[in-house]
């Protein structure tokens, strides 16, 4: 399902110019992280893609729907929205009437629903924990509830605002490996983040935004090349992309592979 | 994503510049001589009341808070006293079985004008200071800590609340949760609302206290502050005369009755 956003601008009520034109596609299927300083608008934009915010001026449309013409509960058949805090979204008693929720809502039968939580908690290792209270697991497995959750209700797009915040290493591989899996079952994802190594390993294209606006799109290699420009929005790409600099590499390198190959080559 | 998290609007007014103290004066200035002086007082002080708002440059403030918030009380406590007050023979009216006279509606007025006084007074207060200026000037004067925080948290928690509120209501959404439609979809949805709403505020709390306990909350030994907060001697005759008219209209109320 294509995401298509034509000159967006949005300016929040206290007048914080938010976006300032964004023009942009993703193809279904595509992997995207975006980067960028705080407050470059990153939040604000995917936020546009469920409809949780409305254009102040412009359009996005997922597939043949405008988002102004649908409601977020709709959007949520089409957008999973991991956000932040999974304490923000955390109630019910036990996982697997959590991650439930979601499905639930958007109508599918009960064998429907059981079949995607299921797969859902496999996909995110939980399935021997499917009794459990949320509050009891630690905060890096309620991340991943927080993720199943979304994950089963079995969208075509799925968003995740920094995933990676907070957690350790073992929780990193896993959230890795989830979007590895949505990638191969061709979701499209789109994740913000700030942790630009998880960016250069899992995404093929990267958008680096400014004050707003789009500064950089492209390939991962071809994004994360550009030093200069990143700085302008406080990004340092990868060590291994800098090392593959300082060491003038032809190429610009990102993943162990590439500078192995760049090394010997 | 809420920028602001408390009442205070950060403007430079001649009221923005008084000492916190003085315009903790004014508050109770406006309010003793309101509740405790003459009746014909409490809607007159609506007036010096109404001319703050104007010098400390906040009427859009006030007057969301006026709409949404002291309007909508006052209205409906008038609408209340005048109705179902037992007192007074002029009936003006009846609404039902019930006789609305002249004497309800009078004290009625009163009641709404003492309230909306104070009311007015402390919104006022609060859109004109920095809540951690006030605390730290009214500490710096003697307040005990633990009582200045108690009062900071309330300021500040609603704010808060709201802000967790609104991004848990995204959340949610986000989940295909209908909290637009109809009534009754709306009241389920309360659920999954108000469980991490009421959750994560309780966690917030401890980790409030055990931050502030780093920082040597309950030491008893003298504290200094980073905030020098401007004590003029402007400041000091304004508290003396608000003082004053209190003490006149108070003693105006004993002389006359």
């Amino acid at each position: 399902m294509n995401i298509t956003i034509s000159n967006l601008h949005f300016t929040y009520p206290n007048g914080v110019q938010a976006l300032r034109g964004i023009s942009l596609t993703i193809e279904p299927g595509e992997q995207v992280g975006i980067v960028g300083q705080n407050g470059a608008g990153k939040t604000t934009l995917v936020r546009h893609f469920n409809g949780l915010l409305q254009p102040t001026s412009g359009m996005v449309t997922i597939g043949d729907w405008d988002t102004r013409k649908y409601s977020v509960a709709k959007l949520a058949s089409r957008v999973g929205y991991v956000f932040q805090n999974p304490d923000e979204q955390l109630f019910s008693r036990d996982v697997k009437t959590e991650v439930a929720f979601g499905p639930r809502n958007l109508g599918y039968s009960s064998e429907q629903i059981q079949s995607q939580v299921n797969e859902a908690l496999a996909m995110t290792e939980l399935s021997d924990k499917t009794e459990t209270n949320p509050y009891d697991l630690s905060p890096t497995w309620r991340k991943m509830v927080a993720i199943a959750s979304v994950i089963a209700m079995d969208t075509p797009i799925v968003i995740f605002d920094e995933p990676t915040t907070g957690q350790d290493a073992a929780n990193i591989a896993r959230i890795a490996n989830v979007i590895k899996t949505l990638r191969e079952r061709g979701r499209t994802v789109i994740t913000i983040t700030h942790d630009i190594d998880f960016c250069a390993e899992n995404f093929e294209r990267v958008i680096a935004m400014s004050q707003g606006r789009i500064l950089l799109d492209g390939s991962a290699n071809e994004v994360l090349g550009q030093e200069d420009i990143l700085a302008t929005t406080y990004v340092d790409p990868p060590q291994l992309t800098r090392l593959g600099k300082r060491l003038r590499f032809k190429k610009t390198v990102r993943t162990e592979e590439e500078f192995l190959a760049a090394l010997r080559g | 994503m809420s920028l602001n998290r408390s009442f205070f609007v950060p403007l430079d007014s001649p009221l923005h510049r008084l000492n916190p103290l003085t315009k903790l004066t004014f508050v109770f200035a406006m309010i003793l001589p309101a509740f405790l002086s003459l009746p014909a007082f409490a809607p007159g002080m609506a007036i010096p009341v109404l001319i703050a708002v104007f010098v400390g440059g906040v009427q859009r403030q006030y007057r969301g808070l006026l709409f949404k918030l002291i309007l909508p009380t006052i209205l409906f406590m008038f609408f209340m006293q005048s109705v179902f007050l037992p007192i007074g023979e002029t009936v003006i009216f009846q609404l039902g079985r019930f006789d609305v006279t002249l004497e309800a509606m009078q004290t009625a007025f009163l009641t709404v004008s003492r309230i909306f006084v104070m009311v007015s007074s402390f919104a006022i207060l609060l859109l004109t200071t920095h809540p951690g200026e006030l605390m730290s000037d009214l500490t710096r004067r003697g307040l005990p800590p633990q009582f200045a925080y108690v009062i900071i948290s309330t300021l500040q928690i609603l704010p808060q609340m709201q802000a967790k509120a609104q991004t848990i209501i995204s959340a949610q959404r986000s989940r295909g949760l209908d909290t637009e439609s109809t009534f009754l979809k709306r009241v389920g949805a309360v659920v999954p609302l108000v469980g991490p709403l009421v959750f994560g505020s309780l966690v917030e709390v401890e980790e409030r206290a055990i931050a502030i306990e780093a920082r040597g909350f309950t030491s008893t030994r003298p504290k200094t502050s980073l905030h020098n907060v401007p004590d003029t001697n402007a400041d000091k005759i304004i508290r003396w005369i608000f003082l004053a008219l209190v003490i006149l209209s108070l003693g105006g109320r004993i002389w006359l009755s």
